[in-house]
Order: C-alpha cells, then structure tokens, then sequence
C-alpha cells in the first residue's frame, strides 16, 4: 500500500459485472459464502486455509489461473458442441460446423476427454421420434474419434406437461391448491417419461455409444430425479453404457414433496446425498450443480459452490465432474462466461473440492 | 398459556402444518381477549414466514407450503370473525403474472404464483408465452397493482423491456409496479428497463411484493 491507500482488486458479481473489492471485502464475502453453504447445506464450512487459498485466487492479479502441474483433472462436456454450432442467444458462436465436424474440433482442437452427440433441443422427449436420425449420427462420430462418445440429453419432465405433453401441469395445480392432481400429474408424466428414456438410451446403446449422460437431473423437481434414478438402474442392470448424471440445482426441488428412491426422500437433497442415490441407482459419473446468486460477488458465489461441492466429493464414491458454467459452480450468470472467473472457479473446484473432472 | 405462549404456539402450530391445532389455538386466543391482528401478524404469519424460509433451503416442498397456508387461513378466517367488518383481512393485492411471449418456462413462475397466493395477493397467471399486449389488457381488467414476468432466456427478456414501454404508452404505467425474474434475470437487467423490482427466487419475489404494495 502506498500512503495508506487501499488495494482494490478488479473482480466480478454473479451477473458478470466487473466491480473492485477490497481484499477485506473479499475476504468477507468468501466467509459469508461458505457459512451460508454450511448452513443450508448443513455440511462443514470451508477451512481457513481454504478459504486463504480462495481469496488468493480472486486477488491474483491475472487474467487466468490454472491448476498445480499433475492435478489436471478429466474434462468432460454437456451440450452437445452446442457452443460452436449454436446460435449466442443459447451461449453458442454460431459458427457453421455440423454435429460431427463440432465434436471432432472439440476433441483435436479444444482436447476433450469426452465428448457427447445431443439433440439441438436437447430434451429426451423430442428424441424419440428421430432415434434413428441420432443412432445415425452416433455411428458416424464413433468411427472418426477416439474419445468416448456420449449421447446426452435433460430428462425435463416438463415436456411431458400440459401445454407440451400429455398430462396436467403441476404449475397449474399447484397455485389453486390442486395438491392430488398436481401429484398424480407428476407420477403419471415420471413414468412415460422413463419409458422414454430408456427406450433411447438402449438405442444408443445398440449403436454402440459410450454412454449416457442425463443432463439438468431435477429441473421439474423430485418426480423428474425419481425417473432418472429408476432409468439408470435399469441401464446399469442391462447395458453395459457409462452413465452419468448431471443435476439441475443444489437441492432438489419439492414440487411431489413425498417420492422416495430406496427409502430416501428426494425432495430438498443437496449435492451430498444427491450423489449417494445416483451411485445406489449404478451410475458412473455425478455432475453435482450449484447455482450462481447474481446479487453477489463472485468470491460469495464461489466459496459456496465449492464448500457444497466438496462436501459431495468427500462422500462420493463414483467420480465427481461438477457442472462449471453459465450460472453454475461459482461461475458467473452471463451468455459468455468471463474467464476470468471460470478459471478461477475451476481452480478452486479442483484444488479444494478434489473432483475428478469438470 | 400467555400471550407470546401463544404467539409461539401459533408460529409453531403453520410450520407443522397442522390445521386443527391452528384453528384450535385461534379460538383461545380469542378467548383470551388477544388482539385478534396482533395474533396473525406476530404469531400465524411469523410461521408462515419461516414455512417459506424452509421452502427455500429445501426442507419443504411446495404441497407442504399450501398445505401450511391452508392452515394459516382457516385460523385467520376464525380470528377475522372478531374483527370490525371495515379491518377484516382484505386481499394484500392484486398481482398479475405470466412468462413472456417466446418463453415457455413456467415452473418458478408457477411457484411464484403459490406463494403469492399463500400471502394473501389475488394472483391472475396469464401462464406462458403470453403477448405483451395480453399483459397490459389483463392489468387493466383486473387493476393490477403488481405485474410480474418471467423469462429464462436472453431472447425473451427483452419482451420485460418492452413490456415497460407497453405499460407507459398504455397509460397504466404509474399505477403499477412492475416485477421481473426468471433464470437470466438480474438486478442490473431490472434498473435497466426501468422496473420496479427484481427477485431471484419465489421467497424473494413475495417480500419484494409485499414491499411494493405496501409502498
């Protein structure tokens, strides 16, 4: 410091926004954001060495970190390349590749460990009368790449909803008080849409992909978690595809309130019981998800997502690849993510959180 | 039992959810000679409070929080029965909701929508995709006090921003206050277009309401 002035180091919000932030503003802001994981999570606050090392990342004066050399961890992607292919408003660069040419850079240019074919809508439900189209296109990018290959798509029981699908809205329901139809709504929808996404997956399988990932588990709340976990049971008993599964939000939302997977109740599980049912429904890999709050800084948005995370790490007993992106895993809630703070997030989720891959 | 056993009681009685106690301790109250507001303000709606802070952790599920509601207004109903018909608990507001034109995401609106209801707003859910003319149409039929839209994608955000513009040359603008949410939505984005509120999740979007109404 110089004649007593502060140092304000250049930082972001969880929109995006640059703002500069005392180091004891940062400081502070760390601490509240693992307190307030510790609290709703009720898991164990970050230590104070670990919170040291998150404030020395926000206060580094680059533009980029990276992990120690020998703790690189896998990186895995969800999306599909939508990122190249895709048009901004979906956070894409509309760059005009195929499908296959986008996966292809993907593993040669960007170095994926792996990668995954998805639908430009990338729910299951519209898959289902164009399977052949996707086994089609699996079949192709199987035979020029090495990496695994992926089929991905969200479970998004919304689909199965009135205006879209056939059954009654529970958001309809709900707001009247409707309680038993918005239930049954949601049992009936849980079932087709299980149905469906195991006659996918299986045809993926028949095609000879890699493996499954189930991307924004829970989006709808605990029916759509219920689905999900009862169609990796019946792949991981029938199939020899790697599944994993990716969540929607750090605690699953109660729209049902009394579904159970083997004696649990899902509705308002956080990440560290989230992953024990996806391992006891025999998937592979488990994306935990925790949301970014605009409102705060990203040293808040951070400390929290990596004090849930880890929390789910030390129990996990599959490999942990949290989602780290657009609004999720500290990082900020913007269609291009800055990467600035996507580094940093990685880092800390890494070198704290221990996870296997990103 | 005295006065803040009971206020306790009440609280504790919506957090169970249990309509039978609630109605049951609403009674005594009354038979107590409790000031019949004080008990809902500081007792009833205390415990509904902290049934939508549990909501927002996860320890709650959105039945369990009508549920709780329901429980709330029946012992409301007894205790507004003592209350001169000119205090007798009016509606807080009206509150008109819907996801814009383009969008067809309604689950947080949805639940938006419950709690809403849950805290005494007469809520009118335009639902999904909705013209932004239906807005304006709908807060003129029904004198909106509060107009909230939701939109989870970067495309059909800009529908709130011109949404604002639809509002003024209406002419109904100053009436009304505006709300927005929805998953792309920030604070940054509201006092950009010029809206009155922002909130990131349905707890948030209820005290914001609260607030607006209450002026």
């Amino acid at each position: 410091m110089k004649g007593g002035a502060i140092t304000r180091h250049r930082t972001r919000m969880g929109d995006g926004r640059v703002v500069e932030m005392s180091t004891d503003e940062i400081r502070a802001d760390i601490e509240a954001g693992t307190e307030d994981a510790a609290d709703k999570g009720q898991i164990e606050p970050l230590t104070s060495d670990e919170q040291d090392y998150i404030l020395e990342l926000m206060t580094a004066p680059y533009r980029v970190v990276a992990v120690q050399p020998g703790n690189e961890v896998v990186l895995t992607d969800d999306g599909s390349a939508g990122a190249l292919y895709g048009p901004q408003s979906s956070s894409g660069t509309g760059t005009p590749v195929s499908r296959e040419q986008a996966i292809r850079v993907y593993e040669r240019g960007f170095c994926l460990d792996t990668m995954e074919v998805g639908h430009p809508d990338y729910s299951f439900r519209p898959v289902k009368p164009i399977v052949p189209m996707e086994q089609q296109t699996i079949e192709s990018v199987l035979q020029s790449t090495i990496i695994p290959i992926y089929y991905g798509a969200m479970p998004n029981l919304a689909l199965y909803y009135d205006p879209d699908g056939p059954f009654g809205n529970p958001a309809d329901f709900l707001p009247k008080a409707m309680i038993k139809e918005a239930r049954e709504a949601q049992v009936q929808a849980a079932e087709v849409c299980r149905r469906d996404m195991i006659y996918i997956s299986k045809k993926m399988a028949e095609v000879g992909a890699d493996g499954i990932n189930f991307d924004t588990t829970a989006s709808a709340g605990d029916a759509e978690f219920l689905a999900t976990l009862q169609t990796v049971e019946e792949l991981a008993n029938t199939t020899d595809l790697s599944i994993e599964v990716g969540m929607a939000s750090e605690f699953v939302l109660g729209m049902h309130g009394e579904l159970e997977y083997q004696g649990k109740r899902l509705a308002g599980m956080y990440p560290h019981d989230q992953v024990k049912m996806v391992e006891a429904a025999g998937a592979h890999v488990f994306g935990p998800a925790v949301n970014t709050s605009t409102r705060r800084s990203s040293a808040w948005n951070i400390a929290r997502a990596v004090a849930l995370t880890k929390a789910c790490s030390q129990v996990a007993t599959i490999p942990v690849h949290a989602n780290v992106g657009m609004g999720v895993g500290g990082v900020p809630m913007s269609e291009t993510p800055p990467i600035d703070m996507v580094t940093r997030a990685s880092v800390a989720m890494v070198e704290i959180a221990r996870l296997d891959g990103l | 039992m005295n006065e803040q056993e009971i206020l306790e009681a009440t609280a504790e009685s919506i957090i169970a959810a249990d309509e039978e106690k609630a109605v049951e301790l609403a009674r005594q109250a009354l038979d107590m000679g409790l000031d019949p507001n004080r008990v809902i303000a500081q007792g009833f709606s205390e415990g509904m409070k902290q049934v939508g802070d549990l909501f927002e952790r996860g320890q709650r599920s959105l039945p369990e929080v009508i549920i709780a509601s329901e429980a709330m207004v029946a012992a409301v109903d007894i205790l507004s029965e003592a209350l001169p018909e000119d205090s007798q608990s009016k509606k807080v507001g009206v509150a008109l909701l819907g996801t814009i034109e383009g969008d067809v995401h309604d689950i947080g609106k949805g639940i938006v929508a419950t709690l809403l209801r849950v805290y005494g707003f007469q809520v009118h859910d335009l639902g999904r995709d909705v013209p932004l003319d239906d807005f304006v149409a709908k807060a003129k039929e029904v004198d909106a006090d509060i107009v909230g839209s939701s939109a989870l994608m970067t495309t059909t955000m800009l529908g709130q921003k011109a949404l604002e513009q639809k509002l003024r040359d209406a002419g109904v603008r100053d009436g009304i206050r505006t709300m927005v949410g929805g998953a792309v939505v920030t604070q940054y984005w509201a006092d950009k277009i010029g809206a009155d509120a922002y909130a990131e999740d349905a707890q948030e979007a209820v005290t914001k309401a609260l607030e607006l109404v209450e002026g």
